[in-house]
């Protein structure tokens, strides 16, 4: 069973989530919005599953995480966002980092109801997978079934910039520190989003991680 | 300072080194010219360790070390500074940020203290001076949209940064307009000592007009097929390489 969450009109709701498996069903009615953010930083794997449903016209809904996973860790991520009705925004931008043996997988459900004109859909996932031995999977799936919408979505795999890399150990850096760098700056995007309130704690938590994953 | 004995190295398996020997001794300015092609940016990536190049035969010694054991990072620690031909834009890395990482750990393997804040961006400012480097550039990602002109300015500016012993320019002078060429020029100049030494890759007279050569060398075909003093770069302006390559 979700835990259910509900926005009632005009209300705005941030969540977070930190190193846990959730489900969530969030409702959405008129003009609310909903910010929620994911962060996987420690060694637990999860189940991280999201349904959002825009039930009422105006609203936006913004979906960010960041997984950096290492060791035979393995986190699931599926996004379900379903615009009812029109004029409504869904912005989603899912990052993985993948070490070692880990496994990373990204699902995500995109629906534009028959009636839902004007609606404005963005999905973004990018993914870095550090050892032969990690993988990612992505899933995309988009129905849409409106004509007057604007929908994109972007999956990437890839591993860090060698060029990059050896710029910066041609300046002294050691591998470490180039990658650690690299990837800070890969996270940059989705701490972007991110309330000043829980800035400095996640960035901390980033920092920790990524000095175990980045060697 | 540098010892190369019969490098032959490859990429991808095709072999474009084909027994390069060059000693470069401290106080010297040699400067390598040589066709389009001629491996010239493959020996400057092959000195400081691009894993994408194989050393397939061949010795390099730095002040007595063996230099093809070491890694990337340790050859630079060690004073080997590349003025990159092609620049690499990093985005989302800050020039602030990267040249803190890179000054301290120079410093953490020389076993000096890292610099504090302050004391680092006072010493940033101060080597900034030297190629009159644009304030707004180093608050900027690493040579994200850079102009070409401003990379290269960029690369001596670390080069002033990281105080090399052994800096190798590969086309530092190409993107550069008359007085940027002027000033980064006589940027490298300023740091020039009796213990360091350059190796300048170029294809024109004009930057030798400002750092002047002990040694020109012409590469051609992965091999330096001719070596003479200053002199020989402006015969190489009037004639071209023809009189060198063909016999
Ligand atoms: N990845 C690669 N695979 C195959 N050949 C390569 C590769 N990279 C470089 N080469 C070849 O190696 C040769 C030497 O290249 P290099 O960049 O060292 O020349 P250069 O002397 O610096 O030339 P320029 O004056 O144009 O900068 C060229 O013929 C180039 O095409
Ligand atoms: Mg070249």
């Amino acid at each position: 069973m979700s835990e259910l969450i509900e926005i009632s009109k005009g209300q705005t709701k941030n969540i977070l989530l930190l190193n846990k498996s959730v489900d969530l069903l969030v409702n959405q009615y008129d003009d609310s919005q909903l910010n929620l953010h994911v962060f996987c930083l420690d060694d637990s794997s999860a189940e991280i599953n999201i349904q959002v449903r825009q039930l009422g016209r105006g609203c936006s809904a913004k979906i960010n995480a960041l997984v950096l996973a290492c060791g035979k860790q393995e986190v699931g991520i599926h996004t379900n966002v379903v615009h009812e009705v029109g004029d409504g925004i869904s912005e989603q931008l899912l990052k993985f980092v993948l070490a070692d043996e880990s496994k990373g997988n990204f699902r995500g459900d995109l629906k534009i109801a028959k009636d839902a004109q004007k609606v404005s859909a963005r999905q973004t996932n990018r993914n870095i997978v550090l050892s032969d031995k990690a993988k990612m999977r992505t899933m995309p799936q988009l129905e849409i079934y409106a004509d007057d919408v604007k929908a994109s979505h972007g999956a990437s795999t890839g591993q860090l910039d060698e060029q990059a890399l050896f710029y910066m150990q041609q300046r002294g850096l050691s591998v470490g520190t180039a990658r650690k760098l690299l990837l800070k700056a890969f996270a940059s995007e989705v701490m972007e989003q991110l309330d000043v309130a829980e800035h400095d704690s996640i960035e901390q938590l980033i920092e920790q991680r990524l000095a175990r994953m980045a060697i | 300072m540098l010892e190369i004995k019969n490098l032959h190295a490859s990429i991808n398996g095709k072999e474009i080194l084909k027994g390069v020997n060059l000693s470069v001794h401290a106080g010297e300015v040699h400067a390598i010219m040589g066709p389009n092609g001629a491996g010239k940016s493959t020996l400057s990536a092959v000195l400081t360790g691009n894993p994408a190049y194989e050393v397939t035969s061949g010795e390099v010694w730095f002040k007595g070390k063996n230099l093809l054991e070491m890694p990337p990072e340790q050859r630079a620690r060690e004073g080997i500074f590349l003025s990159f031909q092609y620049p690499v834009e990093i985005p989302g890395v800050s020039m602030v940020n990267f040249m803190r990482a890179a000054v301290n750990e120079k410093r953490a393997y020389e076993g000096k203290e890292p610099l504090s804040a302050t004391e680092f961006l006072k010493y940033m400012r101060e080597k900034k001076s030297i190629v009159e480097l644009d304030n707004k550039l180093t608050n900027r990602s690493v040579n994200e949209g850079f102009s070409g002109g401003e990379k290269k300015r960029n690369e001596i500016f670390q080069m002033a940064m990281l105080q090399p012993s052994l800096s190798i320019l590969d086309e530092t002078d190409s993107g550069l307009d008359i007085d940027s060429l002027r000033i980064v020029a006589e940027g490298v100049n300023k740091l020039k000592t009796p213990q360091t030494a350059s190796i300048v890759i170029t294809h024109y007279q004009r930057l030798l007009d400002y750092i002047v050569p002990d040694f020109v060398h012409v590469l051609a075909d992965g091999q330096i097929v001719k070596t003479g003093d200053k002199t020989l770069a402006l015969e190489l302006e009037k004639h071209g390489y023809e009189m060198v390559v063909k016999q």
